[in-house]
């Protein structure tokens, strides 16, 4: 009886300790965040824009925290690292990702992906805005988006993209729908083989990214109809928003932009969110963050926490409308 | 004069010489490890260049892609393990050399074609780069269309025996490669709901399952296990072979330099152009595919001629031609620089002081090239029972490495016991890779052309570009019929 006695005042005190120690752990574990490299997980392959930001961001972040590890992880649009993140487990904790529209619109197009877009993360900050542009070629006989509306009304004109799915693509099929204009997608593999066919005229107009198109535009070979963000870029001056443009043809609401940003599995704990944000805000301060901008013709993000949680949904909802009107739901 | 003085003075500085040195080693080192691709390393080196002069970081990045161009054949040739899928075509001829004993003859074979085609790939980027520039815009949808149904007709050369096995394989290719979402509808394709397959069938461990697998099957379940020695202490390439392959190589660089001015063509098709051609051309057509020295010159040379062209459509019209020109575009934007006509108006100078650096890596090439031939060459000095499980944990890592994806492990086993029924049947796995690598290409090229061409199918001749094409496609198959009735009348007597 007494032996059974001690055994279980023996149990009772391990457990005890077992108890104290695992909240003491926890305790450290947020107090001492980060205890070990954050992993960046990059939804892209090398190379990208999504990639070459992330790397640069996580230059910039690892001299206000600790050694961020970028790990490339593509497939699938990006949603295939973006369930691997939903999925959580060991490490979560020190894993980041960058997402991008494609996460918005992988679940628009996918509505059975395995996680949910919303609830099965944490939205840590939004880091860099860049907008698209409205380009025609130079050959092109259209010099604004109103004539260009027209004439669309009533022939067929083909827009290029780097891919289905792709938020140059989604923005394509949003103007298509907002301005019942006659548009055939031309899909193509990345930028670089869409780029040609649009500055020989093959096709007829695109919404491409700023830093892909800006070049030709500065050399004359793209006009520059219309920038897709609600207001005008301070480095197409002159450039009109697709809102003003197409006021009168119902685009006063049309709003895209190619934006990147961190978010983390639901769990992360909540000291470790106010430590990060603070870096992060460190790092948007920073005359290099502030240098790096120009060069792909981007704006800081600005929306944090949960209001970058808002703003995912509202990007949800709108890519969702547009793929239900263009039959992509698959 | 005095823009000479300035260019000299950005490029002649030691940390250029220096980027363009540890560049084109680790390049070499990288390529030749399978499944560690030269974009990979690329992009890993990307932010150690943001703290560099903007020359000497793209010197840096070009290093390593010029490296690991070449340093894809080191393994292909020894051990039948492609370091990159450009060299996959090397292997054809170089480890039949390397099985008979001329593993030096075969590597140094690679070395000297792949550094002069990357000279005259150099010079065409220098002196050309307007001119190919402007062919390049004029390849719209249809022109790439030819061009792959031209491209296509090379699986009759390298069928091996037998055109039907040939066409056999290709078509599985084709098949394996509609693999993942439809590029127009966004359909999933034979992906079984599997997520893993929505991104395509992934292509190195495909390559690496072809190729490397089989011979590691092969070599546990024959019966016979002999150790044969490659001999790379063998005979070396000696001058007056080199000269007997200089105009192969030279065809193989020009096929290059304008396979790699066309963006998003790639060095793959541009080696198995070289080779097709050169076995057409070739008095010893029969010996192609069993370690003829010609093969490995002709693939090397049409593989590494795209690497300085691939900068054109970059440098000159700001259009990256490959997902590591797209780094390098990435490189030059994070510097400030953006590449196009704009570069050669506002930045002449760095334009000059780079190409100088690109010329020098082609020298740099040659020793690092050679010093990786002796090391390398080790490796085919190990017994197969000793080297055999370390090529199999290569392939596997390899495999895992370019996704992080243990399904991508799956993958590679599956293509190599399909690559080791292909050995046992005798159909060729070349074919196999063409269709997989040109069968998307031409259905997305003419959907392309066909939703550009608002319902006037006139668009698929419509220019000079195209009727080339449908001529040499023409008078390709033609060739290829009239080769084939020949032999069959031959066999007949």
């Amino acid at each position: 009886m007494m032996k059974l006695m001690k055994t279980r005042v023996k149990g009772r005190i391990l457990c005890a300790l077992a108890a104290v120690s695992l909240t003491y752990g926890g305790l450290v574990q947020a107090d001492e965040w980060p205890e070990d490299n954050i992993r960046l997980v990059v939804p892209y392959s090398a190379g990208g824009t999504t990639d070459l930001l992330s790397r640069k961001m996580a230059d910039l972040l690892q001299k206000e925290l600790t050694t961020v590890v970028v790990e490339n992880r593509p497939g699938a649009g990006s949603t295939i690292a973006t369930a691997q993140l939903a999925r959580g487990g060991r490490g979560s904790d020190h894993m980041l990702l960058m997402a991008s529209p494609g996460h918005t619109i992988g679940a628009s197009i996918y509505p059975s992906l395995r996680y949910d877009p919303l609830e099965d993360f944490a939205f840590v900050r939004n880091m860099i805005n860049i907008p698209n542009v409205m380009v025609v070629p130079s050959s092109s006989p259209y010099t604004t988006v109103a004539e260009f509306i027209e004439a669309a009304r009533t022939q067929e004109f083909s827009f290029s993209s780097p891919g289905i799915g792709s938020s140059i693509h989604m923005s394509g099929e949003l103007f298509k729908s907002m301005t019942d204009s006659n548009l055939v997608h031309v899909p193509f593999r990345g930028s670089g083989e869409a780029l040609p066919a649009l500055l020989s005229g093959d096709v007829d107009v695109a919404f491409e990214n700023m830093p892909t198109v800006y070049p030709h535009i500065k050399s004359g070979k793209l006009r520059a109809l219309a920038v897709t963000s609600p207001t005008e870029s301070e480095f197409l001056p002159g450039v009109p928003t697709l809102q003003e443009a197409g006021k009168e043809y119902g685009l006063e609401t049309y709003e895209t932009y190619a934006w990147f940003g961190f978010i983390a599995h639901k769990s992360f704990p909540a000291e470790a969110m106010v430590k990060l944000q603070a870096a992060l805000d460190n790092v948007m301060a920073s005359e290099e963050f502030k240098k790096f901008l120009p060069q792909f013709g981007a704006e800081a993000g600005t929306v944090v926490g949960e209001d970058f949680r808002e703003f995912v949904q509202k990007d949800l909802e709108k890519w969702s409308d547009v793929a239900e009107k263009a039959n992509l739901k698959r | 004069m005095e823009n000479f003085s300035e260019v000299m003075a950005l490029f002649l500085s030691v940390d250029n010489f220096l980027a363009i040195a540890v560049g084109v080693i680790v390049g070499v080192v990288v390529g030749a490890i399978p499944g560690l691709t030269a974009t990979m390393a690329v992009a890993l080196a990307l932010p150690f260049t943001f703290s560099m002069e903007p020359v000497t970081a793209i010197l840096l990045l070009v290093g390593i892609y010029k490296g690991g161009m070449y340093g894809g054949s080191i393994t292909a040739i020894l051990i039948r393990t492609p370091g990159s899928p450009a060299s996959a075509c090397t292997l054809l001829d170089g480890y039949p050399m390397a099985q008979q004993g001329k593993a030096k003859k075969a590597l140094k074979t690679a070395l000297y074609s792949s550094v002069v085609a990357d000279m005259i790939s150099n010079v065409a980027l220098i002196f050309f780069a307007s001119y190919l520039a402007k062919i390049a815009l004029n390849f719209g949808p249809p022109e790439y269309f030819w061009l792959i149904c031209f491209s296509l007709t090379i699986i009759v050369s390298v069928s091996g025996d037998s055109v039907i096995k040939g066409l056999i394989g290709a078509s599985l290719g084709i098949i394996v490669s509609t693999v993942g979402l439809d590029a127009v509808y966004g359909t999933q394709r034979l992906t079984f709901d599997d997520y893993n397959l929505m991104d395509r069938v992934s292509f190195i461990p495909l390559l690496i399952g072809l190729f490397a697998i089989p011979e590691v099957i092969e070599f546990y379940t024959s019966k016979v296990a002999p150790h044969i020695r490659t001999a790379v202490s063998g005979a070396s390439l000696t001058w007056k072979e080199f000269k007997g392959l200089l105009k192969t190589i030279v065809r193989g660089s020009l096929i290059g330099v304008i396979i790699g001015a066309i963006p998003g063509t790639g060095a793959t098709s541009a080696a198995f152009i070289s080779y097709s051609e050169a076995k057409r051309t070739s008095p010893r057509k029969a010996n192609f595919g069993k370690g003829e020295i010609e093969g490995v010159a002709a693939a090397e040379s049409g593989n590494n001629g795209v690497a300085g062209a691939t900068l054109i459509p970059l440098l000159s019209l700001g259009i990256p031609g490959d997902v590591i020109t797209a780094i390098i575009l990435g490189a030059f934007m994070i510097h400030g620089l953006t590449p196009g006509p704009v570069l050669f108006q506002e930045n002449l100078t760095l334009v000059y002081a780079l190409f100088c650096g690109i010329m020098v890596s082609s020298f740099v090439l040659v020793f690092v090239g050679n010093a990786a031939i002796r090391y390398f060459s080790i490796i085919a000095d190990i017994p197969k029972t000793i080297l055999l499980p370390i090529v199999l944990m290569f392939c596997i890592y390899g495999a895992y490495a370019v996704n992080n994806s243990t399904f991508d492990i799956g993958l590679m086993l599956v293509f190599g016991i399909m690559g080791f029924i292909f050995n046992r049947t005798g159909i060729a796995a070349a074919p196999f890779l063409i269709g997989f690598i040109l069968g998307p290409m031409f259905e997305d090229n003419l959907r392309r052309t066909i939703l550009i061409s608002k319902g006037d199918l006139s668009i698929f001749v419509r220019g000079p570009i195209t009727w080339v094409f449908i001529l040499l496609t023409v008078a390709s198959l033609l060739f290829a019929i009239r080769r084939y009735w020949m032999s069959r009348k031959e066999a007949m007597a």
